[in-house]
């Protein structure tokens, strides 16, 4: 009972605990709204990340396999997988209108499927938005409405990048088109608000470079993708080239894919790349025959016989999981389904192809961030043991302070135990407090993290978050309750902590001595 | 010494301090016996220990073994250790030495009081709560929560009883010497001890201040014959006690 009252009135006199419930706060405050920007950029990478990779993949690099379908089909059975859809993936070289090229890895999709999937239509960033951007204050987004001449431009941008294809402007026909990663081709200029405005380049004619004067949209243009076909054996082909006119652009925040992906249709790309189906004939030209047409009289070569059909390839499968399963435990379905599949296609498909969830195929990345996260919060918990010495020392001056009032205790009956927790105690409410006042103000800081933001940038010039090194528009503003329940019992264990030698200092106090105290 | 069991004794008790290298013995082997309702004054001048034996007699601190020997003061000539050690603080027939920490805590709590020379009030908390610290250290927090109006009306009575029935709400530095004393007397009883222990209870007050001290504790001797023990070192205040008893170099001489 005394306990009680002396910490309520040791907290209400003195300028100490207040001192430290202060010290606790700013620890608590600091540990939490890093811990909060920093795991929420680490999950918007992952949920960024699966935006083209769905959960599980199923690989077989460069050469790729057959049978995709029946591996598609296979899998979509299984009742943890959601769908499935095959992809080719290779290295090519773009050749952009103002005659650079540059390397970046090509996509090859199916449309329809790859949007079940992935998140590849939401991806997309040439749309309509009904909304401006949060911080697009001036409504200056492209994408807020159509141009006055073109009503319905954005929904059409947006159905061709869905389709991947673009009308023929001479006869009308739909043909294939590529969507590009919104940094391929440099020429959008990212606004600090976190859109993106066409820039002004150059395009390179016949008569030489032309500056347009308001800036090209690249989707008005044409892009020129080269790749290099292998043969099943892996042996190098003629280099192939094609135009493919620009349908959308696609913004998945992670700065690989936005800066390197460009994607186009599935059996366009499997085309160049000498991985559609085909027909094996005859090659022996002792078996060629030359026949005489019985009407012309013409003499030509007999068609050469067919002696096998060769199935078209991929060289991946991407998987999505139904809602609720594990992308761990939907590897393990994916491993066992591809067994089977292999087993029944023995000889035409690798026997175990690459199975990985989309974290372990961006295990680089993705440890980084982590690592990241674990050094900055390792480097918090020092400065957390540096507050919980703090708290040490200011008790341990007020218990130098408070000497005299423990020897009168002790006189009085109070037990060791008594006086111990009588320290301890206040250890406890001032880590109450403080990590009570610094869980409350970490979650409004980190709610309201982007106006304070915005507000730094306009009263001190200060832009700590810059979009285009993060590539994300808006800094992570969600507190995880789990995080933020650990990091306030560890503000009250840190203030126990430092609390617990002065506690022990006290109980052990001669009460003589204590009394005789000056 | 009286044949009936003394309330409380003291039976050739040794107290030695270190003082850095040098050991300072305090106590060479004191006996002193206090009987039920006796006010007994312990007289001696500075340094002669007696407030240390009001500590031994009060549970504060455990007395040594017989190592040094008591001096007559006027021959100088050693006594000799006693080949049968006293049995140290005894209340109530049982030495405390025998008593666990627990036993002595509750021991101070209940069958003892103390007032300080320097009053040793808490500076945070009010008259009526400084009073009642006491109580909630004996009655715990369920104890003194079931029994909180009968307590503190119990530190108002005592507070009104010394003539402080208008400063319950105020905090020791707002009270004059005298009042800060009385509240220190008031919180000595709250319990009820049946020894009240005083140490120079008038020694930092001027004489008329100490005086009224002296009649509140004189007035509360008569009304409730409460055993008490004062140290002091002016012979007139020692003179108020039922007996007095003289300390010299860590021995009890007279009384």
């Amino acid at each position: 009972m005394y306990q009680a009252l002396l910490t309520r009135r040791y907290l209400t006199h003195k300028i100490m605990p207040l001192l430290s419930a202060g010290a606790v706060m700013l620890c608590v405050l600091m540990v939490l709204v890093v811990w909060s920007v920093m795991g929420g950029f680490l999950d918007m990478l992952l949920r960024s990340g699966r935006t083209l990779m769905g959960d599980v993949s199923v690989t077989w690099p460069t050469v790729g396999f057959a049978h995709a379908d029946d591996l598609i089909d296979r899998l979509e059975r299984d009742p943890a997988v959601h769908a499935a859809t095959p992809i080719i993936e290779t290295f090519g070289i773009i050749h952009l209108p103002d005659g650079r090229a540059s390397g970046v890895w090509i996509s090859g999709i199916e449309p329809s499927s790859y949007s079940d999937v992935t998140g590849y239509a939401s991806a997309l960033w040439w749309k309509k938005l009904d909304e401006p951007l949060p911080r697009d204050t001036g409504r200056d987004d492209w994408r807020l409405g159509d141009p006055d001449d073109m009503p319905g431009f954005w929904d059409q941008v947006y159905r061709q990048g869905l389709s991947l294809t673009k009308p023929d402007p001479e006869t009308g026909e739909p043909r294939p088109a590529a969507v590009l990663g919104i940094e391929v081709t440099d020429f959008n200029v990212r606004e600090p608000g976190g859109w993106y405005t066409p820039g002004q380049w150059s395009i390179r004619t016949e008569s030489g470079m032309r500056t347009a004067s308001q800036g090209h949209f690249i989707l008005a243009h044409s892009v020129t993708l080269s790749v290099l076909p292998l043969s099943q054996g892996g042996r190098a082909v003629d280099l192939v080239s094609r135009s493919f006119p620009v349908a959308n652009e696609l913004k998945t925040g992670v700065f690989e894919m936005d800066q390197r992906r460009v994607l186009v249709p599935l059996a366009t790309l499997q085309q160049m790349l000498k991985m559609d189906a085909a027909e094996r004939v005859e090659t022996d030209p002792d078996h060629l025959a030359v026949v005489i047409d019985p009407e012309t009289g013409a003499e030509r070569f007999e068609p050469a016989r067919v002696v096998a059909r060769v199935p078209a390839r991929v060289t991946g499968v991407l998987v999505r999981a139904v809602e609720g399963v594990a992308p761990e435990r939907l590897k393990e379905r994916v491993r066992e389904v591809y067994a089977g599949f292999a087993a029944d296609h023995r000889g035409e498909v690798p026997r175990s192809a690459g199975v990985q969830t989309w974290k372990e195929n961006q295990a680089t990345m993705v440890a980084a961030v982590e690592k990241e996260t674990i050094l900055v919060l390792f480097i918090l918990g020092v400065i957390s043991v540096v507050a919980s010495a703090l708290i040490l020392a200011i008790f341990w001056s007020m218990v130098n302070e408070k000497t005299k009032d423990i020897g009168v205790l002790r006189a009085l009956g109070a037990s060791r135990a008594g006086i111990a927790w009588l320290w301890l105690r206040y250890g406890l409410v001032i880590g109450l407090i403080g990590s009570v006042l610094g869980v409350g103000l970490a979650t409004l800081m980190v709610w309201y993290i982007n106006p304070i933001h915005d507000w730094l940038g306009r009263a001190l010039g200060v832009q700590v978050w810059n979009p285009e090194i993060y590539y994300f528009t808006l800094i992570p503003n969600e507190v995880d309750p789990r995080h933020a329940l650990l990091v306030f019992g560890c503000g009250v264990f840190f203030s126990v902590a430092g609390a617990l030698l002065p506690a022990v200092r006290a109980a052990n106090m001669d009460p003589v001595r204590a009394l005789r105290f000056e | 010494m009286s044949g009936a069991v003394p309330l409380l004794a003291a039976d050739r008790v040794y107290k030695t301090y270190r003082l850095g290298r040098v050991d300072v013995p305090v106590l060479r082997g004191a006996s002193l016996e206090v009987h039920e309702g006796q006010w007994v004054a312990v007289l001696g001048s500075s340094g002669s220990g007696k407030s240390t034996l009001l500590h031994l007699l009060g549970g504060l601190d455990r007395p040594d073994g017989p190592e040094r020997a008591c001096r007559a003061p006027a021959s100088g000539v050693p006594v000799a250790p006693a080949a049968n050690p006293g049995q140290g603080v005894v209340f109530r027939g049982e030495p405390l030495g025998t008593w666990s920490e627990t036993r002595l805590d509750r021991y101070r709590s209940v069958s003892v009081g103390f007032v300080f020379q320097f009053y040793h009030l808490l500076p945070e908390l009010d008259v009526v709560e400084n009073v009642a610290l006491g109580a909630m250290i004996r009655h715990g927090r369920l104890g003194y929560r079931r029994r909180r109006r009968e307590l503190r009306g119990r530190a108002t009575g005592l507070l009104e009883s010394f003539g402080l029935g208008h400063r319950l709400r105020h905090r020791p530095a707002e009270l004059s010497g005298g009042e800060r004393q009385r509240v220190a007397i008031a919180r000595a009883l709250i319990n009820d001890p049946a020894v009240l222990l005083a140490d120079e209870p008038t020694g930092n007050l001027d004489r008329a201040t100490g005086g009224t001290i002296l009649d509140a504790l004189a007035t509360h001797h008569s009304a409730s014959r409460r055993t008490m023990v004062l140290v002091t070192h002016d012979p007139e205040v020692a003179a108020r006690a039922d007996r007095v008893v003289r300390l010299e170099d860590g021995c009890v001489v007279a009384g």
